[in-house]
């Protein structure tokens, strides 16, 4: 532990625990938190009951462009963005509030999250690196995630303008098939 | 619905609005603010108002909530009506959350 502060310890050992609840992998509470690795491994095992799985990060900004997970990223983006702008909280709170606001509405949609809390993460580790930025769409107004050194000026987002074959998965053919 | 019927029920809606937003904010200030759509400086106003004064807002003769959406808005969620319900429910959010909030006037 390199901060001494008894107040400090107990927020961040919050912050870890709401982090690990919505499922984010280690690196992340590394990255966002003083504790030591042990700690944050023994905090983990304790909340989940598992060892976190070991591995890369899923470190890619092309990830974000395909259809879905578009929306799913827009859809998070927005809301981390509306609370930053107009609320006091800011960076990993910031992060589990609207990550936690994305899942709710997920959830009363009868969705699957598409964006996990690691991947949210880095979306807005991608924006403030200005790799990645928010685009109007000239349809219906409203900002979705694109790369910062894409072309937009005619931009339309997928949800106005859905690729042909968007969401016709083997899962969805089957749910169909089950319903018919 | 005669006058005295209508002035009964916008006091009765305004009540319900006004209790639950004060209870949201006392909840959890900041998802109330994404909820509400209103700015902070507000749901601190809102969350210190006394019974009493709860009381009076509420019993004026126009509704104190407001449509949230504007037309382009509406009819998105209008057109979108056949497509599955968390897209259109994505879509309804990502344009809320892109609106200004309401806010006290300086």
């Amino acid at each position: 532990m390199k901060n001494k502060s008894v107040v400090t310890e107990a927020r961040e050992i919050q912050i870890a625990i709401d982090l690990i609840k919505l499922g984010a992998r280690l690196q992340v509470l590394q990255e966002e938190t003083q504790i030591s690795r042990e700690r944050l491994l023994k905090l983990y095992k304790e909340i989940k009951g598992e060892s976190p799985s070991k591995g890369m990060l899923p470190y890619s900004t092309d990830w974000f462009m395909s259809w879905l997970p578009n929306i799913h990223s827009s859809l998070f983006m927005d809301i981390y963005k509306y609370l930053c702008k107009n609320t006091s909280v800011s960076g990993v709170e910031a992060l589990i509030k609207s990550y936690s606001l994305y899942l709710e509405q997920i959830e009363i949609s009868q969705g699957e999250p598409v964006l996990s809390v690691t991947r949210a993460w880095f979306l807005t580790r991608f924006f403030e690196a200005n790799m990645l930025e928010s685009t109007v769409c000239t349809e219906c107004g409203g900002h979705f995630v694109t790369h910062a050194d894409e072309l937009t000026k005619n931009y339309v987002c997928g949800i106005c303008r859905p690729p042909s074959r968007a969401g016709k998965t083997k899962k969805a053919a089957l749910m169909d098939a089950i319903a018919a | 619905m005669n006058a005295q019927q209508l002035h009964e029920e916008i006091k009765e809606a305004n009540l319900s609005y006004m209790m639950l937003a004060k209870q949201m904010i006392n909840d959890d200030k900041i998802s109330a603010i994404f909820r509400l759509g209103i700015s902070e400086e507000m749901a601190d106003l809102l969350a210190g108002l006394t019974p009493a004064q709860l009381l009076k807002m509420a019993a004026s003769n126009t509704l104190l909530c407001a449509f949230r959406f504007d037309e382009r808005l509406l009819l998105n969620m209008v057109t979108d009506f056949n497509k599955d319900r968390m897209m259109s429910q994505a879509h309804a959010t990502i344009l809320m959350a892109g609106r200004p909030v309401e806010a006290l006037a300086a």
